[in-house]
């Protein structure tokens, strides 16, 4: 199948829950969906045997101002077959940041989740393990590092952990 | 009782000199592992939201800085996406030095592996040789770049040197030397009985479980999963000097080595090509410092499989956000599955089988549920598994 055909065949088997399909570039097709229907979508994908999941991308979208409407953390599920990357996109807000765990269809996606509960604050349930995989035993409850609003502890906090090797 | 049968032994996670660092637990009921788990980020060093804090330039230095044995690919993942997103595209002889280096650290990278496989076997003999070789590329990598690691070969828009006359006879000469010597590795391991009987059979994966784990590189092509992105998605001069996929049907650790040997021969030819065929002109084109805003993805094929990388640009001078997926990631999903049913022996082989980014650790607890606990070394385990397949 060549990769316009294969996009074709992503596109289809997620019509059901898509909410808008994009194509950014060449051989790539991002297709969003509601967080709720982001695991029917991997599972059609995955029932096909379309492609491997490749990669799970967080991406945080702060508030674009002060006072203004919620921030949300943006998830993409990167599939790959041949040339194309598929990513199915789904976003969540800040104040309910709930993705449901795709780990029974794609067992070895426990690692992506993982990531993404430390790095972003997404609560994942149903996912097998909520052990810390990346950040250290001692890292702050509630501190999600790669969202926007995360800057470092600063001085103080250096100064601290100097304090404490000392 | 059963339970008291049940021991669970961490692994990890400190090695102080060669190895990095990563925690196991394996789960095993007498000699046979049950359950498996990893907690990885030891050496988690915070690049990706580094990443948002530094321009384009910067990042490309921070970024090769992900791997000492790969840091080629990484750089070129990031160039190639960046590059994308800025609408250029590096020339034609930029693109082949690029290809070419990704080969040569190939090769040292596929070298090295086979230098721990081997020694994690306890085949020193092999390990000894296979690394006094790797010496041969190094060599050439030292002589292209100035640097063993880390080579900073990649500009935003091209290259930073050019390949001369007297590189390419070096390079001809140490391939002839190295070809020869992979043919030998290539005959030890498909016929070495000692060494078959660590490999064979063992760790198999079939291409149903490398299909649904997500493995990625010869771990994967070792389990007939005809997966590699200079195939695929062809990328920069690979569109010239197309690759021959090398898979192996067997999905056991014996199809590992011999994928990863035979891959070295298309490395090989795939250089000599080059070459023969290295297009003339610059080495570099021009990129603005801000970069337009956007989102791309760039895969490239990194010595242990697809590397993934996700770049999103706000339009200005520092990235909005840089995702890297490597290679390991995945084959360490994959291998914790694997693990399951087999022997606590082979789990040294087993994990240095998917070439693990950081093959292993120090400190191993052996704790009885009940009460008492044992300490070992990882290279306790090693001894162990070496000494289990002694008294076979």
């Amino acid at each position: 199948m060549d990769s316009e055909g294969l996009i074709q065949t992503a596109v289809e088997l997620l019509a059901p829950w898509t909410l808008k399909v994009n194509r950014p570039e060449e051989n790539r097709v991002d297709v969003f969906v509601a967080p709720d229907h982001l695991k029917d979508a991997v599972k059609a994908i995955v029932r096909a045997q379309w492609g491997y999941f490749s990669a799970l991308t967080g991406l945080d979208q702060p508030p674009a101002e002060e006072g203004a409407t919620e921030g949300t953390i943006e998830a993409l599920y990167h599939f790959c077959r041949g040339p194309v990357v598929l990513s199915i996109r789904t976003s969540v807000p800040y104040s309910n940041p709930v993705i449901e765990s795709i780990c029974d269809v794609i067992p070895s996606a426990t690692l992506y989740e993982r990531e993404l509960m430390e790095m972003f604050g997404v609560v994942i349930p149903g996912t097998p393990s909520t052990d810390r995989l990346l950040l250290a035993d001692d890292w702050p409850e509630g501190v999600y590092p790669l969202r926007k609003s995360f800057t470092g502890f600063g001085e103080q906090k250096l100064e601290e952990a100097d304090g404490n090797a000392a | 009782m059963e339970t008291q049968r049940k021991f669970i032994v961490p692994i990890g996670p400190q090695h102080p000199a060669l190895k990095e660092p990563g925690h196991f637990q394996f789960t095993v009921d007498g000699e046979i592992v049950t359950d498996a788990s990893v907690r990885l980020g030891y050496v988690h060093r915070g690049i990706e939201k580094g990443a948002e804090s530094r321009n384009w330039t910067q990042n490309l230095y921070l970024f090769e800085r992900i791997c000492g044995i790969c840091s080629h690919v990484h750089a070129t993942a990031l160039a190639i996406g960046v590059e994308r997103l800025a609408g250029v595209q590096a020339p034609p002889r930029a693109q082949a030095i690029r290809i070419l280096m990704a080969e040569l650290e190939r090769i040292h990278s596929h070298l090295l592996w086979l230098g721990v496989a081997a020694h994690e076997g306890g085949f020193d003999t092999l390990f000894m040789y296979s690394w006094r070789d790797r010496e041969i590329v190094m060599d050439l990598l030292e002589s292209l770049s100035g640097n063993r690691v880390n080579y900073s070969v990649n500009l935003i828009g091209g290259v930073k040197f050019d390949v001369e006359d007297k590189h390419r006879d070096a390079i001809l000469r140490g391939l002839d030397t190295l070809e020869e010597r992979t043919r030998h590795y290539l005959n030890v391991v498909t016929t070495d009985r000692t060494f078959l009987a660590r490999t064979r059979g063992v760790g198999t994966m079939s291409r149903e479980q490398a299909e649904l784990f997500g493995t990625v590189g010869p771990t994967a092509r070792a389990s007939g999963v005809a997966r590699d992105v200079r195939v695929d998605a062809p990328y920069e001069a690979y569109t010239q000097f197309p690759v021959n996929l090398v898979t192996d049907e067997r999905g056991d650790l014996m199809a590992r080595f011999v994928v990863r040997t035979k891959e070295l021969f298309e490395s090989y030819r795939l250089i000599r090509e080059i070459l023969d065929h290295l297009p003339a002109g610059e080495l570099t084109v021009r990129v603005p410092r801000k970069i337009p805003a956007g989102e791309t993805v760039s895969r490239v094929e990194a010595p242990r499989g697809e590397l993934f990388y996700f770049i999103k640009s706000n339009g200005g001078e520092k990235p909005e956000r840089i995702k890297v997926r490597t290679p390991s990631l995945c084959n360490w999903a994959s291998v914790m599955q694997v693990a399951v049913g087999h022997k606590l022996a082979d789990m040294p082989m087993i994990l240095s089988g998917i070439d693990p980014c950081f093959s292993c650790n120090d400190r191993m607890v052996l704790i009885d549920r009940g009460s008492s606990a044992q300490v070992w070394s990882w290279d306790e385990l090693r001894r162990y598994g070496i000494e289990y397949y002694k008294k076979l």
